[in-house]
């Protein structure tokens, strides 16, 4: 859709006086004084002595002279220049300078006869594209430090003043320099919302972030100047891709714990085989067999444990889980070792008489084991036995906890960029939520 | 639709609402009451030098998928500046009226029997329920006078009338306004809209734009 009404009176004569710019001459000073929006500006400023002048009737009466020596400010965007944003064409027919204390910044008020008016605020070398609204923000307290819009919260960023320090051209109201306001922004990026109470009303607005590069072609500004530091409602790349990877990380370690879970409530958990063999300690014992058994389902895991009576001694074993059929081989290598005593610390112990080996994907079918055994450290060689126990379709926590650490470590990359960031945008402000009160 | 004659110029005068008791004679600007199928002229309205409307009376627009009409105009002054309230009416003759203010534009719709409390009750932040529309908070009051008028309205909008403005919003951003006028109250309540929204047509061609 184009950005203005459209044209249609081509064929038809307007029913109302085409309005035309009205000059007069400035009460003050007596320099010409010309009115580009008469009907619509209540107040116009007298480019020569600065004098703001009611153009409401033909009284002209001086709404304020100015008086303050902070010298003139240039306006980045001539007045009279027009620009499309948002789809529409605006132009800039106002430009004050605000101030907080010693802080200054520039707003340009901009009109369409259709859309009325919005504003451009610059800070910092920071743009953003300011519309009034009528709408009310809730604030759930008096203190609140947060205000919401359309289910949007948006966090108090600062409170202060504005105080009107320098204007040219023309404004919808009776403009008065030097009157202050007690502002509050808060920030939902690339979104601010700021209220703004004098003694009459209170004003709420939405400004959103707009990149400097647009406020360049939209004018035809022959350079922007370079922004500094972030901008309270900047939106920022690593920001959003934190929320963005905050929100699908917490969906996928819900949905990963889901599955682990699943999978380790439903695992079978079945013995498949057991048996004891005797040993002579501190020997090495080659090629021992277990008897054949039977892996049932398709694919599962195979968990080979060992249950052997080390006591300050170690118990090795390796060998092959071989499929009867096809002679597949799986390996295992695990020792059972375990020791204990005491020292100027105190009672240890280190180690399990028990381990234990997960093979994953192992096929269903006839299995036996084939493995060889080596003990030592023993003091006490009389010949003992240990036990080898096959599970088939054990709950495994090994993967899963592996994808838990590599999901981690991803989003603590991302939240410490995006911190970053943050701490350097809420620098600005009082109400940092990085800064613990002091 | 009823169409009496000026009774000065002799112009046709159109009528589209039956509520309607008010008109300015487009040719020659005369200030129109009716009775009935009687027109008196009472005066004569002065020309408006700036205006900047977007609007004029033919322009039509959507309101809840329903077509409206603007059928005439009261524009009015305060202390700090102007705004205006067009007549609308729908297909059906029901009546409603489009506030036009600094480039916000508010359709509201009256309150039928519903009694407004004393003006003097209405500060600046005072709750009220408004009808069965819910409760809405007191914006700012302010004292008017009529400064123009075109097209035909429900009521005497001579230059110079006099009245007192109340306007409420309330959190989800609805509006509603109590209009005192002598002894005489009208309450609206409705909601602010993007100019798109309404799908304009027959749109007054400002120069320039």
């Amino acid at each position: 859709m184009a950005g203005d009404p459209p044209s249609h009176a081509a064929d038809r004569p307007p029913e109302h006086p085409t309005p035309r710019v009205k000059t007069f001459s400035c009460p003050s000073c007596g320099a010409s004084v010309s009115v580009q929006y008469p009907g619509a500006s209540l107040s116009a400023v007298c480019d020569s002595c600065h004098s703001v002048i009611d153009v409401t009737n033909s009284n002209y009466a001086i709404l304020s002279t100015y008086a303050r020596a902070t010298g003139t400010y240039q306006p980045v965007i001539p007045l009279g220049t027009r620009g499309k944003l948002a789809g529409r064409t605006w132009e800039v027919i106002g430009f004050m300078v605000r101030r907080d204390n010693d802080y200054f910044w520039e707003e340009y008020l901009l009109f369409n006869p259709y859309y009325g008016y919005r504003w451009l605020v610059r800070a910092d070398n920071h743009w953003s594209f300011v519309q009034m609204i009528k709408k009310k923000p809730r604030q759930t307290k008096r203190t609140s430090a947060i205000a919401s819009l359309d289910g949007k919260n948006f966090r108090l960023f600062n409170r202060g003043t504005g105080e009107v320090v320098y204007v040219i051209g023309e404004f919808y109201w009776k403009v008065i320099v030097a009157s202050t306001v007690e502002m509050e922004d808060y920030i939902n990026p690339p979104l601010m919302l700021s209220r703004e109470k004098s003694d009459n009303d209170i004003v709420w607005s939405v400004g959103t972030y707009t990149e400097p590069k647009v406020i360049q072609e939209a004018f035809k500004l022959d350079k922007v100047a370079h922004p500094r530091g972030v901008a309270p409602n900047q939106p920022s790349k690593d920001t959003n891709s934190w929320n963005s990877i905050k929100k699908q990380w917490l969906a996928f370690v819900v949905f990963l714990t889901l599955a682990q879970m699943f999978f380790a409530v439903t695992a079978s958990n079945s013995k498949a085989a057991s048996g004891t063999f005797s040993y002579t300690p501190n020997t090495k014992v080659s090629d021992l067999s277990s008897g054949k058994f039977t892996l049932v389902k398709s694919l599962a895991n195979a968990k080979i444990q060992i249950t052997s009576p080390v006591d300050n001694s170690w118990l090795w074993v390796s060998g092959d889980l071989v499929n009867n059929a096809d002679g597949t081989t799986f390996p295992f290598e695990q020792t059972a070792e375990y020791y204990h005593g005491s020292d100027s610390d105190g009672a240890w112990t280190e180690g399990d008489q028990s381990c234990e080996q997960t093979i994953s994907a192992v096929p269903g079918g006839d299995y036996y084991l084939n493995f060889d055994i080596e003990s030592g450290d023993y003091k006490d060689t009389t010949p003992r036995s240990f036990t080898v126990t096959v599970w088939r379709d054990v709950p495994n926590f090994g993967n899963y906890f592996l994808c838990l650490f590599f999901l981690f470590f991803s989003a603590m990359i991302a939240w410490m960029k995006m911190r970053q960031v943050e701490v350097a945008r809420w620098s600005n402000s009082d109400y940092s939520p990085y800064v613990s009160p002091s | 639709m009823l169409a009496l004659n000026c009774p000065s110029c002799g112009a046709i005068v159109n009528f589209q609402s039956k509520a309607s008791v008010f008109a300015v004679c487009s040719f020659c600007k005369s200030t129109l009451i009716r009775q009935d199928i009687n027109l008196r002229a009472i005066g004569k309205m002065a020309e408006l030098q700036d205006d900047l409307t977007p609007f004029q009376v033919g322009t039509s627009g959507m309101y809840s998928n329903e077509k409206f009409e603007l059928v005439g105009r009261l524009k009015v002054a305060y202390q700090d500046g102007f705004w205006s309230e067009w007549y609308a009416l729908f297909g059906n003759g029901r009546e409603a009226w489009l506030a036009e203010a600094q480039g916000f534009y508010g359709f509201c719709l009256p309150v039928p029997s519903w009694q407004p409390p004393e003006l003097h009750s209405l500060g600046c932040g005072v709750e009220l329920q408004i009808g069965n529309a819910g409760t809405f908070q007191v914006e700012d009051v302010h004292d008017v006078w009529c400064v123009y008028s075109e097209g035909e309205l429900p009521l005497n909008a001579m230059e110079g009338r006099r009245s007192t403005s109340v306007d409420f919003s309330n959190a989800e951003g609805e509006m509603a306004t109590i209009e005192y006028a002598g002894t005489q109250t009208r309450t609206f309540t409705g909601n602010y809209l993007d100019f798109d929204q309404f799908k304009f047509q027959n749109l007054r061609q400002i120069d320039g734009w």
